[in-house]
C-alpha cells in the first residue's frame, strides 16, 4: 500500500512537471511580480523496523515576490505539506501556530517568511515573518538565537529548513564605519517538537520507564505526559531583541552581537504525581507509581557574541564565539527522579500518607502526592568554534570544531549533551559537482568527541532538467549513550528519496 | 598592467585582448602584437562601469542544453582596481545567489558568495582559478582580470574568420599556469576578437572561444554572443548578452553585502 502511494506521488510529481515551464513574472516600470515554487514528494525507508514509521510526504512551496520601485519589496514564502512524519494528527487547525510546540497537523500550511522591505539610502527596514542568519559557522551558530528551530526531523535537516520564521522587525543601518543590524521580536515563538509517538521525538525527553530504588517500594514504574507551552503575556518585557555590528577590515569580516531572549532548546520542568497504594498495613507493603508531566519552561538569557571570517591563502577561515549568561540546561531525568525518591524523602511522604490514612480510618489506601523536581539548571556557559573551507572548482570541503564549555559543571547533577563540562563536535562537509553541475555528491558528517557518537549524511542529487531533480540520501546515526545528542536517535538510520519539481 | 573586463568580463575570456574595443583611429598596419595588445588596453579603459543581462547556455556532449540567467555589474576603481557583482536569476535552485569580487593590482581578489538557502554571505578564497566556473567551460581564471605583461606576443600570418580579415596573435605565458599557449584572432576592422584557441599546460588543444554578433552599444563595439567549445570533452558554453549599459554611473555601494542580499 505504501509503495503504491509513493509511486503515485512520484508519478504525480513527474506528470505535473512538464506543465510548469518556469516562474510567472510580471514587470512594469515601477512593479515587478514573480511567482515561483516547487512540488516535492519524498519517501523514507527505516533500517530498523521497530522504530516509528514515516509515511511519504508531499510538499508544495510557493514563493511570491513583489518589487515596488526601488524603495520597497514584499516576499511571501509558504509551504503546504502532507507531512508523513505526523502519525496521529491531533490538532485540526491547518496553519502552523506561533504559540505551540506540538503542531501535530497533517496536512498543514507553514508560513515560512512573509515580510515587507523598505529601503532608504542608508537604512533597510524589514517587518514581518522572517529568518535571521547571524554567525559564520555552518549549521551550528552559537550567536544565532533569534529564530527557534523545528526539531520534528531531529535536527537532521538543513539549518534554514529547521529555522522557524518569527514575526519581527529588523532595521539595518549602513554607515561608512560599520553596519548595524537591530532586531526586535515582540513575542517569543517556541521551538517545535514531534509528538512522543513520532519518529524523531527526542529520547532525552522520555523519562525512564522505571526508577530503581533501594527502598521498600522497589522499582517505581514511571509514566509520562507532555504539556504544551504556556506563552508569556504580550508585554514589551517579554519580547526579544538583538543588535549586531559588522565591519570589513583588513580582509576580515567581523561582527559583534548581543541578544536578549528566550532559550532556543527545549527546557522542561517535571511535576510528578506519586501514587502510593498500601497493600498490607501490617507488613507495610506498599507500591509507588510515578506520573511525570513534562512542562516546557522558558528563561531569558543574554548572549554576547563575536564572529569573523577571512581568507588565508587558499582557505577560508571562520570563527564564532558566544557567552551565554543565564542559560538553562536540562538535567538528566533519571538522576533527578532518583534524587527525589531517596529513602528519606519516601519516608516523609509515607508519614504524610499514614497520617491521612489513619485519619480516614483506612479508607484512603491510595493517595497521590505531587513532587516538583528541579530538572532545569541555570548555568552561564560559552560556545565557540572555528571552521575552515577549501574550494577548488567543483569541489568544496569544510571542517569545523565547535565546543561548548560549562564552567562550574557539577558531576552530581549531570546535564544532557555535556560531559565533564564540555561537549566538542567535529563536523566535515564535502561537496563535489559532476557532469556540468547536473550531479551533486554530498557527504556531511559530525562526530562528538565526548560522547563518541556520530552522524553521517551522504546524498546524491541529480538534475534531470533545470526544473526536475532527484535526491537520494541516507542518514546514519550511532552513539554509545542513549541520551547523547545523536545517541538518542541511534536507531533512526534511514535512506530517503526526494523528487522535486520547480516551477 | 591588468586588463579589466568591463561588464562582460566574464564573457570575454579573450582576456589580454580586452573585450571592449572601438575602431582604433590611427591604427597602423606596422603595429606589433604587443602594440595591438597595448591598444586594446587603452580602448578597454574607456567605460567606467557596465551592466548586462546574460543568458548562459550549457551544452553537454550529447547536445542537451541547460540555461541560466544572470545579471552582471562591473565598476572600475582607482589604480587599476575594480569591483564586480553577479546575480543568478534562474534556474530556481540557484536563484538569488550572488557573487561579489573586489580586485586590486598585485593582490589576490577578495570574493564573497551569497547563498539564499543559507542566508549568509561567505568570504571565499580565490583559489582554484583553473577550475570550471559553475559547470561552464569557462574557468575562474577566464573570468578574472589578468596582467598582459605576463605574456609574450607574436604576430602570426593574417587569417580570415568567417570572411572577416583578422590579425592572428600567439600569446605565450611567461610562466605556464593554466594555458601553455593561446592563439587569438582579432578583427582588423574593429579590433574585436573573433576567435581564440586555448592549449592546456601540456600543449594539447583544449578549447576554442568564438566571439560574434558584435553590436555598437553607446559607441562601444561589443560581441554579444560568446561560445566556448571544449575540444577535449566536447562540451560547450554559450553566453548571450542583452540590456548592456555602459557608464551608467553605478554607485560603489552596489558592490557590497547589502546589495548581494537584496538581489538584482
Amino acid at each position: 500500500m505504501k509503495k503504491a502511494r509513493v509511486l503515485s506521488l512520484l508519478v504525480l510529481c513527474i506528470g505535473l512537471c512538464p506543465l510548469w515551464t518556469g516562474a510567472y513574472e510580471y514587470e512594469s516600470e515601477s512593479l515587478t511580480l514573480s511567482l515561483s515554487g516547487y512540488l516535492e514528494s519524498g519517501a523514507r525507508y527505516a533500517f530498523d523496523s521497530d522504530t516509528p514509521d514515516e509515511d511519504p510526504s508531499t510538499e508544495l512551496g510557493i514563493d511570491f515576490n513583489a518589487d515596488i520601485g526601488s524603495k520597497a519589496s514584499f516576499k511571501l514564502f509558504f509551504q503546504v505539506q502532507g507531512d508523513g512524519k505526523v502519525i496521529d494528527p491531533g490538532n485540526g487547525i491547518l496553519f502552523n501556530e506561533f504559540n505551540k510546540i506540538y503542531q501535530d497537523k497533517n496536512p498543514c500550511v507553514d508560513i515560512d517568511e512573509a515580510y515587507l522591505d523598505l529601503f532608504t539610502d542608508s537604512m533597510d527596514f524589514r517587518i514581518g515573518i522572517q529568518k535571521f542568519a547571524w554567525g559564520r559557522l555552518d549549521e551550528i551558530n552559537p550567536t544565532d538565537n533569534l529564530n527557534t528551530e523545528d526539531f520534528t526531523q531531529g535536527g537532521t535537516n538543513e539549518e534554514n529548513e529547521r529555522k522557524i520564521g518569527v514575526p519581527a522587525v529588523k532595521s539595518t543601518v549602513y554607515t561608512d564605519l560599520v553596519n548595524i543590524e537591530l532586531a526586535w521580536i515582540p513575542q517569543y515563538v517556541p521551538y517545535r517538537l514531534p509528538t512522543r509517538e513520532e519518529r524523531w521525538f527526542p529520547g532525552v525527553l522520555k523519562p525512564p520507564e522505571v526508577i530503581a530504588t533501594d527502598t521498600a517500594a522497589g522499582d517505581i514504574p514511571v509514566t509520562s505526559s507532555y504539556q504544551d507551552i504556556e506563552m508569556t503575556g504580550r508585554y514589551p518585557s517579554h519580547s526579544e531583541y538583538g543588535i549586531r555590528v559588522s565591519k570589513y577590515i583588513a580582509g576580515c569580516d567581523i561582527s559583534l552581537s548581543y541578544y536578549r531572549g528566550y532559550n532556543v532548546m527545549p527546557i522542561t520542568s517535571g511535576p510528578t504525581d506519586l501514587t502510593i497504594t498500601l497493600k498490607d498495613l501490617l507488613a507495610l507493603d506498599y507500591s509507588i507509581t510515578a506520573e511525570t508531566t513534562l512542562v516546557p519552561e522558558i528563561h531569558k538569557m543574554n548572549v554576547y557574541g563575536f564572529d569573523f571570517t577571512t581568507t588565508v591563502g587558499s582557505f577560508t577561515v571562520r570563527g564564532e564565539y558566544a557567552y551565554f549568561q543565564n542559560k538553562y540546561y536540562n538535567r538528566k531525568l533519571d538522576s533527578v527522579l532518583s534524587e527525589e525518591l531517596t529513602q528519606e524523602k519516601q519516608d516523609n511522604i509515607m508519614d504524610d500518607f499514614m497520617e491521612t490514612y489513619l485519619d480516614s480510618d483506612g479508607e484512603q489506601s491510595v493517595q497521590t502526592f505531587r513532587i516538583d523536581p528541579a530538572i532545569s539548571l541555570q548555568k552561564d556557559s560559552m560556545k565557540y568554534g572555528v571552521g575552515i573551507d577549501y574550494i577548488y572548482g567543483d569541489t568544496s570541503i569544510s571542517a569545523q570544531v565547535i565546543q561548548e564549555f560549562v564552567p562550574g559543571y557539577d558531576d552530581d547533577k549531570p546535564i544532557y549533551f555535556i560531559k565533564d563540562g564540555f561537549d566538542t563536535l567535529i563536523t566535515v562537509s564535502f561537496k563535489q559537482f559532476f557532469l556540468q553541475n547536473t550531479l551533486e555528491a554530498n557527504l556531511d558528517g559530525a562526530y562528538d568527541l565526548e560522547f563518541k557518537d556520530y552522524m553521517i549524511k551522504p546524498s546524491l542529487k541529480y538534475k534531470f532538467t533545470e526544473s526536475l531533480q532527484l535526491t537520494l540520501g541516507a542518514i546514519l546515526l550511532d552513539g554509545k549513550e542513549q541520551d547523547s545528542l545523536v545517541g538518542q536517535y541511534q536507531d533512526n538510520d534511514e535512506i530517503y528519496a526526494k523528487l522535486r519539481c520547480y516551477f | 598592467m591588468k586588463v579589466r573586463h568591463l561588464g562582460i568580463s566574464l564573457l570575454c575570456i579573450c582576456f589580454f585582448i580586452g573585450n571592449i574595443m572601438i575602431a582604433a583611429p590611427g591604427f597602423s598596419a606596422e603595429m606589433t602584437a604587443q602594440e595591438i595588445v597595448k591598444k586594446s588596453e587603452d580602448l578597454l579603459d574607456q567605460a567606467k562601469d557596465s551592466q548586462t543581462d546574460i543568458l548562459m547556455t550549457l551544452v553537454n556532449k550529447n547536445g542537451k542544453t541547460r540555461e541560466r540567467n544572470l545579471a552582471a555589474y562591473i565598476k572600475k576603481g582607482e589604480n587599476d582596481s575594480s569591483k564586480s557583482l553577479m546575480f543568478f536569476l534562474s534556474p530556481a535552485d540557484v536563484k538569488g545567489t550572488s557573487f561579489l569580487v573586489w580586485s586590486e593590482p598585485d593582490k589576490d581578489d577578495q570574493q564573497w558568495l551569497y547563498l539564499p538557502a543559507l542566508k549568509r554571505i561567505r568570504q571565499i578564497s580565490a583559489s582554484g582559478k583553473g577550475e570550471s566556473f559553475m559547470g561552464t567551460e569557462f574557468t575562474f581564471f577566464d573570468m578574472g582580470s589578468h596582467d598582459t605583461d605576463d605574456y609574450t606576443y607574436t604576430l602570426l600570418a593574417d587569417e580570415d574568420v568567417n570572411n572577416e580579415p583578422c590579425y592572428t596573435i600567439e600569446a605565450i605565458p611567461k610562466e605556464v599556469e593554466f594555458y601553455k599557449r593561446i592563439v587569438i584572432w582579432i578583427r582588423k576592422g574593429n579590433f574585436i576578437p573573433a576567435k581564440a584557441d586555448f592549449y592546456d599546460t601540456k600543449g594539447e588543444y583544449l578549447k576554442q572561444g568564438i566571439f560574434s554578433d558584435v553590436q555598437n552599444i553607446q559607441g562601444i563595439n561589443t560581441p554579444t554572443h560568446i561560445e566556448m567549445h571544449n575540444k577535449q570533452n566536447n562540451r560547450s558554453t554559450m553566453l548571450d548578452l542583452s540590456n548592456i549599459l555602459y557608464d551608467k554611473g553605478l554607485k560603489d555601494d552596489i558592490f557590497t553585502e547589502r546589495y548581494m542580499k537584496r538581489g538584482k
